[in-house]
């Protein structure tokens, strides 16, 4: 069955009750609101692979165009990710890596997003014991963007992977669905600032014994933004480990939702996994929602936890701050500022994190202005 | 099959027929129509309004579709059909324990209900089946104006109280359950404590469902006045039958201002029992409102206790255990919407999952933007004792107000191999050693149960972890 028939064979199926779609119905993600409608997108999006320091790739590292193998994907949304597929015909890439590469700079995937609709698929195929960090920049002043990246990585890999989300307008739709080979280590890290409205199922399958998660967010959402993140963990293999560290500070009209799910299978014993959702409210009118949840069939485990915190800024804090000669303002701002940064600092190294830095705070200027 | 004469005389001919079996007065066919609905009204010689609000709930029960979430596959099991929606296997109900009859006597007394009311109890009902069968109160509480009565006495005796506040706290709307709740309603408790009263010792309600595919559909309604405070312990069990029961109570709490309820629950229905339960209240000014909920019987529970807090300075605190044994599913959570500014709310939740049971919390808190300085605190604790078990926590926290402050935290783990350790180089064997811990792991919630109860729970959970070592 194509992608086509596949969307419309599910197009109704989205419920409520399910907590994917509790705060963000599929019509108002869908490009027109008619969620019947598969629209025709004929340009292909912008995609470039450069390092971050302007200096040259290293060898073994490939962004390819083409047509993507038509791989079952398990564990991700039909609707959504078959909608993707369908209007994405002419955007499909692979990113591979050699056995055994290796980047010193960290890489830059670059997105523009300039016409109208843009929707692409990405298939991610890490080589074995690769060790590079990837910065994924999704940027322009599209009304509608799609992003579904799939794929494996590498057993013993190691790498740092950070999405950066700073569209100016629109719906953005992001659908990760990884899976982690055996003892590989995966950072994973969403930087978001960007976009009217943003619906993300971000989902991550520990497949094989001894792999090592760690997903970060640092959210900043102000104005009329509308940004929802459902980020889905899995312990499939025994010896696994997981943590989940999520923090959004909503300012404006804003409103962030976190839900998470962590699900531990029958059989894997010795899983260590904990969601943590931190949401930092600047504005009376703007709301933060989460829904941490945890689904556990194995009672071996070392620990599995969750917790969600909500509150204002501590204005004790911010007293103090005032005390070494900060103004109200820029005491607030630094709290902020520090709140996002304890998730930012744990994304990758001191030169992706002094990019991030200076990205956040361009950010942040933007809100107090 | 013998028909019911006195049914007859009541309703005329039904169209399904009569019939006396066990030793029930009246018995309806399993079924549920308008008819049907209709009739309880009329057995019951109940005012035009409550049978309105019957027909239209029973209208919005036929309508509303079965939940999508939870376990819909337990759900989906089911047969409203196969229900009987109304059985009376007495006549009236007695305030004298020699006028019960005596096969339902020697059950309750067979549960030590008549022993507890003498030792330490304000008041008693009793309900078996569809109506309550034996009531009574301490006098000196009478004299002070607290009307303790079964719901459909409280009806008939107190009728513009019942219909002030009767679907107020849990419109008939609110959900599958209610609505069917609100259509075939019978027995229950009905409580008023005036203004300023204590009532110092609990007040106990005691469900038995004793036939084979019985409908148990209590209604609860309890209004503390201004200042008072009272305690309502229920406690509920089942006979074992192949076939299932369905038990789906509705519990409406008032709680104006100042004033305390607490409303604790020990349910052990046998494991063919569902038993999807709504409970409510709304705490007014500075009111308190606290459930205490203890699920270990019954097949699927679903049963989120809930607390509005209307009024500023108004507390809320729910602390919950379930026990999650073969074929069973303990879905039972809280929800608390804090709607008023200054208002505080805590929830614990506890369950044990052992022999292939499940354990799911689900949970929701939210803050309202008016509310501000609210403070909100949930912790769930989970322990699966085996391989075959599985444990869930679906927590749900929406916050828009930025001077709330709300923590959730939640952990799953497994016995300590220390703590056991620990115990059975004290002495124990391993077996006593878990049944130890796992009371311990309780004991947040037994510590805040009349002493009776508490015990009674400890030798229920001592039971229930026979066998688990080996």
């Amino acid at each position: 069955m194509n992608a086509i028939n596949r969307y419309k064979e599910v197009s109704g199926t989205t419920d409520k009750a399910d907590h994917l779609w509790r705060y963000t119905p599929w019509k108002k993600v869908h490009p027109t609101g008619d969620i019947k409608i598969v629209p025709e997108i004929d340009k292909e999006v912008k995609l470039r692979l450069i390092n971050l320091d302007g200096t040259d790739l290293a060898e073994g590292i490939s962004l390819q165009k083409g047509n993507v193998l038509e791989e079952k994907i398990e564990d991700i949304d039909p609707v959504a990710t078959s909608f993707i597929k369908a209007v994405s015909e002419k955007s499909r890439w692979v990113l591979r890596t050699e056995r055994k590469f290796t980047s010193e700079a960290p890489i830059l995937l670059e997105i523009e997003t300039n016409s109208d609709f843009n929707s692409l698929e990405l298939v991610l195929d890490i080589g074995e014991m690769s060790e590079f960090e990837i910065v994924t920049l999704i940027k322009g002043e599209s009304d509608w963007t799609g992003f579904l990246r799939t794929g494996r990585i590498g057993d013993g890999s190691n790498i740092n992977d950070i999405t950066v989300c700073l569209q100016k307008k629109g719906v953005l739709l992001r659908l990760d669905s990884i899976a982690l080979g055996r003892d590989a280590n995966m950072n994973t890290g969403t930087v978001s600032s960007g976009s009217e409205r943003t619906k993300a199922d971000l989902r991550y399958r520990m497949a094989e014994n001894g792999s090592h998660l760690q997903v970060l967010g640092s959210i900043l959402s102000r104005e009329d933004m509308y940004l929802d993140y459902h980020i889905e963990i899995q312990h499939d293999a025994p010896e696994t480990f997981s943590r989940l560290d999520w923090h959004a500070a909503c300012g404006g009209k804003s409103r962030t939702i976190g839900t998470g799910m962590l699900k531990v299978a029958k059989g894997s014993t010795g899983t260590d996994a904990a969601q943590n959702f931190h949401n930092l409210l600047l504005s009376k009118d703007a709301e933060a929602d989460g829904i941490p949840e945890l689904e556990v069939s194995e009672s071996n485990v070392v620990g599995c936890g969750h917790g969600i915190a909500n509150g204002p800024i501590d204005e004790n804090q911010v007293f103090y701050l005032q005390s070494r000669g900060f103004s109200k303002s820029d005491a607030r701002s630094a709290l902020i500022a520090a709140f996002l940064n304890s998730t930012l600092v744990k994304m990758g190294s001191t030169v992706l994190h002094e990019w991030l830095s200076k990205l956040l705070t361009s950010e942040l200027d933007a809100m107090n202005k | 099959m013998k028909t019911s004469q006195e049914a007859r005389d009541v309703v005329g001919d039904y169209k399904s027929g009569w019939h006396d079996t066990e030793n029930s007065t009246i018995r309806f066919d399993s079924g549920l129509s308008e008819k049907v609905v209709r009739d309880i009204s009329k057995i019951k010689n109940e005012p035009e309004w409550m049978t309105e609000v019957r027909v239209k709930a029973y209208r919005h029960f036929a309508e509303r579709k079965m939940p999508t979430w939870g376990n819909m596959s337990m759900l989906e099991q089911i047969d409203f059909e196969k229900v009987c929606y109304y059985l009376r296997s007495s006549s009236a109900t007695e305030n004298d324990w020699d006028e019960v009859p005596e096969e339902i006597r020697n059950t309750f007394e067979r549960l030590g209900i008549p022993e507890a009311e003498q030792k330490w109890l304000s008041g008693v009902t009793a309900q078996y089946e569809s109506e309550a069968v034996y009531h009574s109160i301490r006098e000196d509480l009478v004299a002070q104006g607290v009307i303790f009565l079964d719901m459909d006495s409280g009806l008939r005796e107190y009728p513009e109280i019942v219909k002030k506040w009767f679907c107020s706290v849990v419109p008939y709307s609110d959900n599958k359950f209610s609505a069917l709740n609100t259509a075939v309603w019978s027995g229950g408790s009905f409580i008023y404590v005036p203004k300023g009263v204590h009532v110092e010792m609990p007040v106990q309600a005691y469900f038995r469902i004793n036939a084979k595919n019985m409908g148990q559909f209590e209604r609860t309604l309890i209004i503390a006045d201004e200042g008072s405070s009272i305690h309502y312990v229920e406690g509920c069990t089942a006979p074992t039958y192949s076939t299932d029961s369905l038990h789906s109570a509705v519990v409406e709490l008032v709680a104006l201002p100042g004033s305390h309820i607490r409303y604790s629950t020990v349910q052990n229905w046998s494991a063919n029992v569902y038993n999807l339960v709504t409970k409510r209240g709304i705490a007014h000014e500075n009111a308190k409102i606290e459930w205490v909920d203890g699920n270990i019987g019954s097949k699927l529970t679903m049963k989120y206790p809930s607390v509005i807090l209307k009024g500023e300075g108004s507390h809320a605190e729910v602390i919950s255990v379930a026990y999650s044994g073969s074929g069973q599913h303990q879905d039972a959570g809280a929800k608390i919407h804090h709607l008023a500014s200054n208002t505080t709310s805590k929830i614990l939740s506890k369950s044990i999952s052992k022999d292939g049971g499940r354990g799911s919390y689900r949970g929701m808190v939210t803050v309202s933007p008016k509310a501000n300085n609210c403070k909100l605190n949930v912790v769930c604790d989970a322990l699966i004792l085996d391989d075959e078990s599985r444990s869930d926590t679906y927590p749900t926290m929406e916050v828009a107000n930025p001077t709330a402050r709300c923590e959730h935290e939640a952990s799953v783990s497994k016995v300590s191999d220390d703590q056991l350790f620990y115990l059975m180089s004290r002495g124990h064997t391993e077996e006593e050693a878990l049944a130890l811990i796992v009371n311990g792991f309780f004991e947040p919630f037994t510590r805040e149960l009349p002493m009776e109860y508490a015990v009674e729970l400890n030798k229920l959970m001592a039971l229930e972890m026979e066998g688990s070592i080996g």
